[in-house]
Parts: structure tokens; sequence; C-alpha cells
């Protein structure tokens, strides 16, 4: 399929086009570029929507019910769920999708698997883009659910324009050492399982540990997915939260320098590795090995010996090694 | 693998297992779906009961190279070719469809006939079916990026 009917399909929403779309972004080359370049124009509707959390506590559950509501409500809802790549085959089962199929198929909502691809962060490097291509297809809403591994899924932050952090009664510690990674990030606080035994308990730990950041009152919100309880409160602290960032730019202009950094740093990644990658291959830090010298020390020497050689050539490094 | 290192930035090829009909046996293709992921592959499973409708749905949706698909009740001649009606109606030729389970050696030609390949039985070793898989979706990937 050739780019403009690529950019054409997007544009007139086409689900297939939009999947295949979705595959060129993962692939992260120079034609996923040409096409986030051609769509930018479009994007800038959609609200994202950001659902993290520790392994276990509902988080696709909650993503089910939530897509459906908004769709009552008349809203257009895609979503992306990021799961982690096994960091020895590169292979990932892809499992959020069961938990929220019946949904899916009964509103027409479009859902994607994402693998992170052994990113740490709770995300993909192509989330950001794959968020544009839902963004330039007419959503209103775009949900992403991380990986969950807890405490470090905080890519999200600046991704999404609201952060739903959600959480369960009988984490027990784990509670106590989120909050030093999490608690920081939520715009709104989700509990769910508030069927459960010391779901109060829970609630009150929470909202004894929320504080205003920018502006914003963290609101925090229990749920039973259930039965379906506390929904219309989560979706009325998505709305006001959804105000609250439209009317502070804030936000976007925050996720658009980072933006830049991760667009930045993967051309300085590419060129730096043209030029330096040979050096772990063919033996030539065997010596270093067998003299016994620390490996800080081997790098800063590589790095030393080789950076002015480096600066002689272009960035882009057309370097014969 | 190096450490502290993306793993890779092209695209592994994408497989989506499911058994659709009603046939709860899942263990075989659990088993299935962990080898093709150590074997570097994406790996979607569609959850159980998924109608056939639910299942094109899915591949079309994630962009999928492979539709793997088992059943062990017998219904495969009707689900299975219901699956290849289904792409064929959508116009999807870009996605191959494999087929495993409790098939008699009868209906593998009829179900090769409509274009759903491999039709492993039990016992086979994980490795031919993997090999198989990667083939196929190495053909449909091609064709996607015609």
């Amino acid at each position: 399929m050739d780019t403009r009917s690529i950019i054409e399909g997007i544009a007139s929403h086409d689900p297939r086009i939009i999947a295949r779309a979705i595959s060129i972004i993962e692939e992260d080359n120079e034609r996923s570029y040409e096409i986030i370049r051609a769509i930018y124009g479009m994007t800038g509707h959609a609200h994202i929507l950001g659902i993290t959390g520790p392994p276990g506590v509902g988080k696709s559950t909650m993503i089910g019910i939530l897509s459906r509501k908004l769709t009552e409500m008349g809203k257009k809802v895609s979503i992306l769920a990021v799961d982690a790549s096994s960091p020895f085959s590169g292979g990932t089962i892809l499992g959020n999708r069961i938990r929220m199929q019946d949904t899916l198929s009964k509103y027409g909502i479009y859902m994607r698997s994402v693998s992170n691809r052994g990113m740490t962060g709770g995300l993909s490097r192509s989330t950001w883009n794959m968020v544009k291509i839902l963004d330039a297809a007419g959503n209103d809403f775009i949900i992403i659910e991380t990986v969950g591994a807890g405490q470090s899924d905080i890519d999200i932050v600046y991704l999404a324009d609201t952060v739903i952090v959600t959480l369960a009664p009988g984490l027990g510690d784990s509670i106590q050492a989120i909050k030093s990674g999490m608690m920081e990030i939520g715009d709104i606080f989700v509990i769910n399982k508030m069927d459960r035994e010391d779901s109060f308990f829970a609630l009150k730990d929470i909202m004894d540990n929320v504080y205003e950041r920018n502006g914003w009152m963290p609101r925090v919100v229990g749920t039973n997915s259930l039965k379906g309880e506390g929904y219309g409160e989560l979706i009325r602290a998505i709305e006001e939260h959804r105000v609250f960032t439209e009317k502070n730019d804030g936000k976007k202009k925050i996720r658009y320098r980072e933006e830049v950094r991760l667009a930045l740093s993967r051309i300085i990644d590419r060129s730096v590795w043209r030029e330096f990658g040979r050096f772990l291959e063919n033996g030539e830090i065997d010596g270093y090995y067998d003299e016994h010298v620390d490996p800080n020390t081997v790098a800063m020497e590589i790095f030393r010996e080789n950076s002015a050689f480096a600066h002689s050539h272009s960035v882009e490094g057309r370097v014969e090694s | 693998m190096e450490a502290g290192k993306n793993l890779s930035s092209s695209r592994p090829i994408k497989v989506l297992l499911a058994k659709p009909a009603i046939d709860g046996h899942d263990r075989g293709i659990f088993v299935l779906a962990r080898a093709l992921r150590d074997a570097g592959m994406d790996v979607i499973y569609a959850g159980l009961l998924p109608t056939p409708e639910q299942v094109v749905d899915i591949a079309i949706s994630e962009d999928v190279d492979v539709i793997g698909l088992s059943l062990l009740n017998g219904a495969h001649m009707t689900a299975f070719k219901k699956v290849v009606d289904l792409l064929k109606e959508r116009g999807v030729d870009d996605i191959a469809v494999v087929g495993g389970g409790i098939i008699p050696d009868d209906d593998k030609p009829k179900l090769e006939a409509i274009g759903v390949t491999g039709n492993y039985g039990p016992g086979t070793p994980l490795a031919t079916i993997i090999e198989h898989i990667r083939k196929r979706g190495e053909e449909a990937r091609r064709k996607k990026e015609m």
C-alpha cells in the first residue's frame, strides 16, 4: 500500500488502513516519520487518557467498561494496550484484549495491542506516534494502558492528558511502595474492586496522600468493575480534568518538548552507535578483559580516544569502519 | 541480546491464536502461544469462545500476519471455513490461516484446498509448527509490503 492511500485512509477513518498505518509506525523508520509528517496537521483533537497501575488491579477490565460508557455518550474511542516483550526472544504475548473483547465487538471500538519492545517506562518508543494516527483518525478519546509494572511505568505522564492511576485494596505494602513513584503522576486515582474487604481504608489511604499539583487537586474515585459502580463519578472526574487541561496548555507543551527530546535522543543514539558500536565487536575489548580493567574505565578510554575522530565526520556518520 | 538496549526496531511476525467455536480445550494453544513468543513472535490469544466474526475483526484490527486456528471438537470443517470465508468477504488476502487440533487425515486436503495449511495434530514437534507459521507469516508480510 502506498503512503498516499494510507494517509487518505487515515483521514477517512478506514479501520483497516488505520491498522496497517499503526504497523508501519511500529517499524519506526523513515516511512513512519513521513506518515506522521503528513498527518500531523490533523492531530490535536483527541483527549489522551493514560491508565496505569500495578498488575492485577483491573486496568483492562476498567478500560472495557470506560470505553463502553464513553461510546454510549456518543464519543469515538480507541484503545492502545501495551504489554511487555520477552527480554530474551523479543516476542510478546499480548493478553489485554481478552478482558475487553465483548465490549469491543459490540460497540465497534478500535483496540490495538502494542509490545513495549524492551523499553522500560511502560510504553514502547512508537506508542507516541501511534497515538497521532488515532488522533488524526477522528477519535475523541484515546485510552492507553501501560505495561503495568508498577512504579517504573511513568512515561505515561508525558504522553497522556489525563493520567489515571488504578489501585486495588489488599495491595498492602505495595500501596506504600507506590507512593514514591505513582502518587506524583496521577490526575485521578481509582481504587478498583471496592467490593473487597478494607476497600474504604485503601480509599482513605490514597485520599490522605494526594496533594494539589500545578493547580489541580487529584480526584480519588472508588469503582467496582463487577457491578459497574463508581464509573459515573470516574467519567465526571475525567471530564473535569479535560476541561482543566484545555484551559492550561502547559501539559501539552511539556509533552511536545518530551517528544522532541525523544526524537533527538533517537537520532543521537543511532549516530553514536554507528560510530562506537564496533568497539564492542570483533574482540576489540578482549585485551581489557585479560588485564582486568574495570568497564567504566574501558568505556571512557574508548570514548576519549575516538571522539575526536568522530567529530571530524558528519553527525550522520558515513564512516567506513 | 544486549543489556540496556532495545531489542529491535523491525517488527516480529504477529500471530493471532484462536479457537473459533465452542471448545474449551485451551492447554495446547497456551503451550503454542509461549513457544511462538519464545521464537520471537508477537502472539495474541483471542480468549475462550470467540466467534469467527470476532476472530476476523481482531485479525484486522491487530494487523496480524497469521491466524492460527485450533479445534479439538470436530467443528473445524465449519468453523475454519467460516473464518476463511469472512476474510475473503472483507477482501483480506494478506493474512495467512493455519490450522491444528484433532483433524482427521481425510479433512486435511479439504482444508488445504481452502487455504488452511498445517493442520497439525497432537504430538507434532513445536519446532515444526513454529517453522510453518514463520514461513506462512513471512509470505503474508511480503504481500502486505507489496
